[in-house]
């Protein structure tokens, strides 16, 4: 195996540019002036200044993690951008007045804005460097009553709902990059959709960092109601750079009774170059809340990018008979480090969950899967299973298990099952038999082992996805 | 759990360690010094510790133990009670102290067995090139303690080519309550050697005391170890034990670890799969109730091509009781062809009942077959409809159930008598359990 597997890896990062905009960029550093000159220019309320201030005095208290299975040099805190917008512009009132030079961007993404009108009814919140620029469907969204909108907006359109929820599931309190998020978070997306609406159509966000060395904080929150019901798309790539930069967003999903909630995640940031230079960190708190009874909060994700990742989908399952799932693949090539997993944490009775990870390590990167099934006392007839795979590509890869089960009720089941197999010799030769080249059967054999998780994404990702596992592979197998 | 006190435990822990005697031989002296100087570099372990996350020994850190000065007297009629009859040779720590008297001369050809005093006095290279190789000090505070106050011990060497005929007994007592005993034991199979080994710990009394136990067993090329352990302490007492194996080319080690008695029991099984084709077999059975907290480490460290290991842990949890296990697989880069598969099943019998599990896998060669499954549960509700289907009734059904879910290890062990009395306490056990559940 070798040449062909090796090239499949191989694939230079194509969506690596820089686009050059005019950016209203903060100086470097973090302090409370910084965190004030934040809040100012986006004109929050008060509360909120108080939220990021006592997030911040929490930050200072506390040492960054070192329990992830991860290597990096330490990040200086000090010498992030944590403001950069786009300058403000008159209200645009159609797609041509858009920065000509932010549409090509999109166009070498591959995300015609404006083919996406017609697309399918996918309605596109676009993050550019942390400022909202252009929101489609917003019409359609509204008749049924959904706020679709960027966090700035949600702050100043919706305070009363921003100041119920956020934090609610994610506390600045919970972890280091959370803390440090809920201080300069700089923008993000808003989602609410009211009593008994069912979403008309998937919503997605394009996430891009640009501005170069300024850290993203974005801060997602969706929030669904009685019997509501929700599709979330969150797609990612950004430029190429050598600088590492800091990704830390924080996204919270609250679900209420008889709500669901579907959040995935195609993640394709810069991983660095071959000798493992450059690449985002990205380290990210996300955590979905099944509030009331019957919710279900379901995350799918498709990891291939990121230098570094440290993420962990979380469910935390108070409502009776509530689910949470989790579906993820998590592709790493090169000198990448993936440490990713999900919690479960069951609390209400009769909640299930169910983990299904694939992880797949190839060149001298290092792949972890870290779980916590959690079922506490009260937590009756709770049941989990959970399913994680590794595959191997190359003898310089790594590929590691963590779970952790803490079962504290007897009629808990609890089932986990983790795997380890690699492309092998007689497989390559079947498909050689009937004509197959490797670089194909390996994306065959790569989809197959995939195929759990793929078939949770919504349609066009899913397309996407198996396009981008092929792209990433390119050159690795052979 | 305040540092100062889990610091004033290990300083107790070490009072008097400077006042053992000096040893026939400069190594051991500076072997012991080595080991001091670890375990105050270490301090002892808190639940801040991944390692301990789930067992916390603020219960120990607030005894003081010391070692007992010697030996205490035992009943013949209670030595008697914990022999087994298949056994050949006999060995017998009492308190931690080998106790030569107790012990029963070794007539088998293929085993040379001497106390560590004895081979210090001899030419014997043999404890030297192996004590405290295969049980690192650097790792863990408790075998660095045990390492510091190493006196006497027990070194079985099992020769080359050879088969023990029979099974060796080692029997650690606790005759005395509020002491610590350091029991300490070195298996060195040559190449192509074979024997069965069965480590049990049976407490006297009833009061509190602690047992480090650390065992090592080097397996040359070739051999075949069966390891039998029993952990039978008293349920105030407190268990930590270490075993350190190294397994040699196309080398077998198998194991079985019972673990009935004490309040808090650790038991680490280290294997190093130190050469190419080794292969090692572990099975675990920990079947406790009460307040009790059984805690199993396997850490299996596959370091060359062409390696097998199979385990198989299981734990049966009543009343408040709490197990922990964890189970690491290593296969590091070129240990290709690795075959390692890891099962953790346990059974929780009462509503308080917890378990904490945590297998690992991290694998950093490609052409591998690994695989871990773990799963925490109660009876299946079928398995006892079935049952009574049959003409059992309800409590008959769940004892049935939960008897054969422990006897699957319980009969791997290959000694009659042995399985036959582990047998009799999980029966005892489960129908506990049940006179328990018709109580109103």
């Amino acid at each position: 195996m070798s040449s062909v597997l090796q090239n499949l890896v191989n694939q230079p990062y194509r969506h690596g540019f820089v686009t050059d905009i005019d950016a209203d960029v903060a100086p470097k550093g973090l302090n409370e002036d910084i965190i004030r000159l934040i809040s100012h220019k986006k004109g929050e309320p008060e509360w909120l200044l108080e939220f990021r201030l006592k997030a911040f005095r929490h930050w200072l208290t506390m040492t960054e993690p070192a329990w992830a299975n991860v290597k990096y040099p330490k990040i200086d805190f000090q010498d992030i951008i944590y403001y950069s917008a786009p300058k403000p512009k008159a209200k645009l009132a159609s797609m041509d007045e858009v920065d000509p030079e932010l549409l090509r961007t999109f166009e070498k993404l591959g995300v015609p804005l404006h083919e996406q009108k017609a697309l399918a009814g996918v309605a596109v919140d676009v993050i550019f460097d942390s400022v909202s620029v252009t929101t489609t469907y917003k019409q359609r969204l509204a008749e049924v009553g959904i706020i679709f909108c960027s966090m700035s907006e949600a702050v100043r359109d919706h305070p009363e709902l921003v100041r119920r929820y956020l934090g609610s599931v994610v506390p600045y309190t919970d972890n280091y990059y959370a803390a440090l998020n809920s201080a300069v978070f700089t923008d993000g997306s808003f989602c609410f959709i009211p009593r008994g609406v069912k979403c008309p159509m998937e919503l997605s966000t394009y996430f891009r960092i640009n501005t170069q060395e300024s850290g993203q904080f974005e801060r997602t929150l969706i929030v669904a109601e009685e019997s509501a019901q929700v599709s979330y798309l969150e797609g990612c790539t950004a430029p190429k750079f050598d600088t590492n930069q800091l990704h830390a967003a924080v996204v919270e999903l609250v679900a209420l009774d008889d709500a669901d909630i579907k959040y995935s995640t195609v993640q394709n940031w810069y991983a660095g170059d071959e000798n493992g230079v450059g690449g985002i960190y990205n380290f990210v708190t996300k955590r979905g809340l099944c509030k009331g009874v019957n919710s279900k909060i379901s995350w799918t994700q498709v990891e291939t990018g990121s230098a570094i990742t440290w993420k962990y989908p979380s469910c935390v399952l108070l409502g009776e008979n509530s689910i949470g799932e989790f579906y993820s693949v998590a592709l790493t090539n090169h000198h990448q480090q993936a440490d990713t997993g999900t919690k479960m944490i069951h609390v209400g009775r009769n909640t299930r969950s169910t983990i299904i990870s694939k992880g797949i390590s190839a060149g001298s990167s290092n792949n972890s899967y870290r779980g916590l099934v959690r079922i506490g006392g009260k937590a009756d007839n709770a049941r989990n299973f959970s399913q994680c795979d590794s595959m191997l590509i190359g003898d310089r890869c790594g590929a590691s298990t963590f779970p952790y089960i803490q079962v504290h009720n007897s009629s808990a089941k609890v089932e986990h099952e983790a795997t380890t197999s690699k492309i092998g010799e007689d497989q390559l030769f079947y498909f050689a038999q009937r004509g197959i080249g490797t670089e194909e059967a390996v994306s065959m054999i790569i989809n197959g082992f995939c195929k759990d998780v793929f078939t949770q994404l919504p349609m066009e990702f899913a397309v996407e996805a198996t396009k981008l596992l092929g792209l990433k592979l390119e050159g690795s197998v052979g | 759990m305040s540092e100062t006190l889990s610091n004033g435990h290990l300083d107790s822990l070490l009072r008097g360690q400077s006042r053992l005697p000096s040893s026939a031989r400069g190594w051991l002296d500076a072997l012991r010094a080595d080991a001091l100087e670890q375990a105050n570099a270490l301090s002892v372990p808190t639940t801040r510790d991944e390692e301990w996350r789930y067992t916390d020994l603020s219960p120990l850190y607030q005894k003081s133990f010391l070692p007992a000065p010697s030996a205490g007297t035992v009943a013949a009629q209670a030595l008697d009670a914990c022999l087994l009859p298949e056994a050949g040779c006999r060995l017998v720590f009492v308190d931690g102290h080998y106790a030569p008297r107790l012990s029963s001369a070794c007539a088998d050809p293929a085993l040379g067995v001497t106390s560590f005093s004895d081979a210090l006095a001899g030419q014997d290279p043999t404890l030297q090139a192996n004590l405290a190789r295969h049980a690192p000090l650097g790792a863990d505070t408790f075998v660095a303690v045990n390492t510091a106050w190493l006196q006497d011990g027990v070194q079985v060497r099992v020769h080359a080519g050879r088969t023990a005929a029979a099974p060796i007994q080692v029997l650690c007592l606790s005759t005395r309550p509020d002491v610590v005993a350091y029991p300490r034991l070195l298996v060195v199979a040559e190449a192509d050697s074979g024997c069965t080994l069965v480590e049990d710990y049976v407490a006297l009394h009833g009061g509190e005391y602690l047992t480090n136990a650390v065992t090592e067993v080097a397996l040359a090329d070739g051999a075949r170890v069966r390891h039998v352990r029993v952990q039978r302490e008293s349920t105030s007492g407190f268990h930590i034990g270490t075993c350190g194996v190294r397994i040699g080319r196309g080398a077998h080690y198998l194991s079985s670890a019972v673990a009935l008695g004490a309040r808090i029991s650790r038991f680490n099984l280290n294997i190093v799969q130190a050469a190419e084709g080794a292969e090692s077999t572990l099975d675990g059975l920990a079947l406790i109730g009460g307040r009790q907290l059984a805690d199993m480490h396997s850490l299996l460290d596959h370091r060359y091509a062409h390696g097998r290991s199979r385990q198989l842990f299981k734990s049966v949890v009543d009343d408040e009781a709490h197990a922990v296990f964890n189970g690491k697989i290593f296969v590091h880069h070129g240990a290709q062809r690795t075959d390692s598969s890891q099962q953790s099943r346990s059974l929780l019998l009462s509503p308080r009942a917890r378990v904490d599990s945590k297998p690992q896998l991290e694998i950093f060669a490609d052409d591998v077959k690994c695989a871990h499954g773990a799963a925490v549960g109660q009876l299946e509700a079928e398995q006892v409809f079935y049952l009574k289907s049959r003409g059992l009734d309800e409590a008959g059904a769940r004892n049935l159930l939960t008897f054969a879910f422990a006897a699957e290890i319980v009969h791997r062990i290959p000694l009659p008598s042995l399985a036959a009395q582990l047998e009799r306490i999980v029966l005892q056990q489960t129908q506990k359990q049940t006179s328990d559940r018709n109580r109103p």
